[in-house]
């Protein structure tokens, strides 16, 4: 099973995923990044030291040098890429997906995912099949970065950004479940910087996950029950590469993963306003947000190179969506698990509020998602059969289908990362989310034998 | 005339230019296939110490670990070392990022088996099957192993030579040595190895940065610098190692190069002193062996072309094979491991040294002495094949013909050699007799037969 995409090629490892065509990503991603330097890490996956290794090599062999952090978060990565002038950078992760599945996420020289020209680029020398090699003298070197010193650059900035003193003052307790991921080895580091008293979970950075990398409330419920028992203002629940991340409150209730993205942004909306990047299938709540602190929002499609894309188009001052992944671009234009839980704390102790109650404030929808196999050969046939359902109303064809109604939406669309249809439904009222998802479902049961 | 190709994978491994024919997605495909051949298991992953070595170090880790593979890394490591290691650790094989004595824009993969030898012709042959198949193992994402890293990897072998050697003979003598690695692998152990036998070791171009500051090939025209330096330092003798440390040139206390060729005879010739046994080289080396095994009555086995031929015939020649190598300066002494070894090498010429007395200009003095002259002329092997179809008719009447490895012909006071070579598109063209005279007058016969044959192929 593999993906290949605008911002990186992502895949079950095994047969369709060898080196070889690894190497061929890294290849061409050396090819666009033309003898740069670029930074490379990884997350915890039993098989990231093999796409590692892969991608190490070929772009070494492409000219590049390589500053190799080892094991980091993404959005540690991507401070580093910034502050090290690179070309780009390739984490190697497949952030939320279950423990077969890795990625090659390419990253530009501003240290935001690649956008669509970028991603384009890289694919044509993909397709192309021929990469340009180095010479013996022009080989890039390999150079590893210590793990202190991306920690230390990045923690820096965070405790600068992040008004520390206030949370520092609050003395949280603060439970995170690292789930084993890249995010792990760096949770202490971030209590220091912030202050809180951290109760880590699954804070093995050994890559056997306790359960799926992605952060929602079914995930959650170790979590939620060290936070309850440990009487905890929050718990945090982040996926394999500390990119995306969803709540648990002080009332042990996990939240799901569409509260982190309003919650956060109604705190950095009231310090500046600008125009709010969110994709297509993330809950209305951000609206609501949006519009009460009087800031314009931008929908694109799902993938993180439109939404980065708009975000510098429009000079955005915030970008996020339901998964629980939020950007900052004033901090830098990346999806930031750790900036994202130091802006929850920040407010909570700026407020004064429990975590529930900054959660009961925002606006209440009903969310909906369940995905369907679809073999890829079929989605766009389906799709479109689908939008039939819908003759007569106004249909967004953007992304897959997206129909509004006064209360909430539908949306039917091929998944960025698996041969799969996504059907998500939000309304005001549960029963008529459900209602819409399981329209759609039962129609799908009929195209999809 | 069509240009050569710049990939050579042949029983030697494979062998490739950088930034051409050898790229990162070749070396992991081939890491695939040996890894599918030894079916999984701790794979030892080591290289010289070519600055291109990370690059395909890198490239065969990535290779094994999607077959299920456990890579070992013990980093930059003489050749001889490794082999020794992945015998002594038990693991399923090795790949060793090497292009030995190739220049500096080449580099390649050797595959070892389990019992720290290069696969033999036929091993190579099956493996080989698997990787022109593409019959990989690739493992699910949940049976990957990890990646081990082994520091200090050259220590196994330093012991194990340093029990081979009488190191009290040796430290008694004070033996004052220039030592020059060429800022190769053979760094990595050579200054300690000596040290450790007492000797006052002159370091020269010992950092394994692989810039070589002279071509690899320790050849008498390559080495002069060193030669100059062994003279400096007022040394009793001087080694030089090639790129990947399995073969040794020495030189003498007046900075004079005693010829690669040297190198093996001394080194036989001092164990045979010690142990009787049969002397094991292939069909270039020279005929000074045959009459060190004649002055010692000992037999004498020649093989084909290629260490892993040599080795082959020194594990099974009868009576028990006490000393083999190449005329090139590669010594094998089984009792230590059955690979050239360039360590062994030293160890066994400064014992001889120890117990001569004698400078090292009268020790050689002493040793039979033939002038081999090497040449090489450009050119596929399918060409040489040819041209050997045409030569052997003109020779078959003079000499004795042998066609095991090229046309060998010898003579009663010399003997000719053609052959393609096994890890550069060219043709190789020795001569050897008594007198320098004697072996260029043979050499310049044999290119007149060549130049003329050529016309008609």
């Amino acid at each position: 099973m593999l993906k290949i995409g605008l911002s990186g090629v992502r895949g079950v490892v095994g047969p369709s995923m060898p080196p070889t065509m690894v190497m061929d990503f890294a290849s061409a991603f050396g090819a666009f990044i033309d003898r740069k330097p670029v930074v490379v890490g990884r997350d915890t996956r039993i098989h990231s030291p093999m796409l590692r290794a892969a991608c190490v090599s070929a772009l070494l062999s492409s000219g590049c040098d390589v500053l190799d952090l080892g094991v980091c978060p993404t959005p540690l990565l991507q401070k580093a890429v910034r502050r090290r002038k690179a070309g780009g950078g390739v984490s190697i992760t497949a952030g939320h997906n279950d423990v077969s599945w890795n990625a090659l996420a390419f990253i530009g020289p501003d240290g935001s995912p690649l956008n669509p020209f970028q991603g384009e680029e890289v694919l044509d020398y993909y397709h192309l099949g021929r990469f340009e090699r180095a010479a013996v003298d022009h080989l890039g070197r390999l150079i590893p970065v210590p793990t202190a010193e991306t920690a230390d650059f990045y923690f820096k900035e965070l405790g600068a950004f992040i008004e520390a003193a206030a949370v520092r003052a609050a003395r949280f307790r603060v439970v995170i479940d690292a789930c084993a991921g890249a995010g792990a080895p760096f949770l202490v580091r971030f209590a220091d910087t912030l202050g809180f008293d951290l109760i880590p979970l699954n804070d093995e950075p050994n890559g056997f996950f306790p359960h799926d990398p992605e952060p929602r409330p079914r995930n959650a419920a170790q979590c939620a029950s060290v936070v309850r028992a440990a009487g905890a203002e929050a718990g945090f629940l982040l996926n394999s590469d500390a990119g995306r991340v969803s709540l648990v409150s002080e009332t042990a209730e996990a939240l799901s993963e569409e509260y982190t993205f309003p919650l956060v942004a109604d705190s950095v909306l009231a310090r500046c306003s600008g125009p709010v990047v969110t994709n297509n299938s993330t809950s209305r709540m951000i609206e609501d947000v949006a519009r009460a602190r009087r800031c314009p929002l931008i929908r694109t499609r799902v993938g993180p190179a439109p939404i980065f894309l708009a975000l510098a188009q429009e000079d955005g001052i915030l970008a996020g969506e339901g998964s629980g992944g939020v950007a900052v671009p004033a901090f830098q234009p990346a999806f930031d698990a750790f900036l994202t839980m130091g802006l929850v704390l920040e407010t909570m102790a700026k407020t004064g509020q429990r975590l529930s109650a900054l959660v009961d404030r925002l606006p209440r929808y009903h969310i909906v998602k369940e995905k369907v196999y679809c073999p890829a050969s079929r989605i766009h046939g389906v799709i479109s059969e689908i939008a039939r359902m819908f003759r007569g109303r106004d249909v967004d064809t953007g992304d897959g289908i997206r129909v509004e109604d006064k209360q909430g939406w539908v949306q039917v669309r091929a998944s960025g990362t698996e041969p799969m249809l996504r059907v998500v439904a939000e309304d005001r009222s549960r029963e008529r989310a459900r209602e819409k998802v399981d329209e759609i479902l039962r129609s799908l049961e009929r195209m999809i034998p | 005339m069509k240009s050569a190709t710049t990939l050579k994978i042949s029983i030697s491994g494979a062998r490739g230019i950088i930034g051409d024919s050898l790229t990162p997605q070749l070396a992991a495909a081939l890491a695939q296939a040996f890894g599918t051949y030894v079916g999984g298991g701790p794979v030892l992953v080591g290289r010289d110490a070519r600055s291109s070595g990370i690059m395909l170090a890198e490239a065969v880790v990535s290779g094994l670990l999607a077959v299920g593979c456990r890579p070992v890394d013990v980093g930059i490591l003489p050749i001889p070392s490794f082999l020794y290691l992945t015998k002594e650790v038990r693991a399923a094989g090795g790949i060793a990022v090497t292009a030995s004595h190739n220049p500096r824009e080449w580099n390649g993969l050797k595959f070892i088996s389990r019992r720290g030898l290069y696969l033999t012709p036929q091993q190579t042959e099956e493996y080989l099957d698997i990787y022109h198949q593409g019959a990989f193992d690739f493992v699910a994402a949940g049976k990957f192993r990890t990646i081990e890293v082994l520091p200090r990897a050259a220590d196994a072998h330093l012991r194990r030579l340093l029990n081979r050697f009488d190191g009290e003979a040796i430290r008694r003598r004070r033996i004052r040595v220039v030592l020059d690695c060429n800022n190769g692998a053979g760094a990595v152990l050579g200054p300690r190895f000596l040290r450790e036998l007492g000797c006052d070791v002159v370091p020269l171009a010992c950092d394994p940065t692989g810039e070589f500051v002279h071509p690899s090939e320790p050849t008498p025209e390559n080495i002069a610098g060193v030669c100059r330096a062994v003279k400096t330092a007022r040394a009793d003798i001087g080694f030089v190692q090639d790129a990947d440390a399995d073969r040794l040139a020495i030189i003498d206390e007046r900075g004079r190069p005693l010829g690669e060729e040297m190198t093996l005879v001394w080194a036989a010739s001092r164990v045979l002193e010690k142990t009787k046994g049969s002397i094991v080289c292939n069909m270039s080396s020279t005929r000074a062996l045959d009459d060190l095994a004649a002055r010692h009555g000992v037999k004498i086995f020649r093989t084909r072309i290629g260490e892993v031929n040599v080795v082959e015939k020194v594990l099974a020649a009868r009576p028990r094979a006490v000393i083999g190598g190449e005329g090139n300066g590669g010594v094998i002494d089984p009792e230590i491991h059955p690979c050239r070894d360039s360590f062994a090498a030293m160890g066994h010429v400064l014992d001889a040294l120890a117990a001569g007395h004698k400078p090292v200009s009268a020790l050689a003095g002493a040793l039979p002495r033939y002038v081999l002259l090497k040449d090489r002329i450009e050119g596929s092997a399918e060409r040489a094949h040819r041209l050997i179809r045409v030569l052997r008719k003109r020779y078959e009447d003079k000499g004795t013909v042998n066609l095991l490895d090229g046309l060998k012909v010898d003579f009663p006071d010399h003997w000719i050699h053609l052959r393609p070579s096994n890890t550069e598109p060219v043709i190789r063209v020795l001569a050897e007799a008594k007198t320098e005279i004697r072996a260029r007058r043979a050499l310049a016969a044999l290119r007149g037969e060549i130049a003329a044959a050529w016309r008609k192929i």
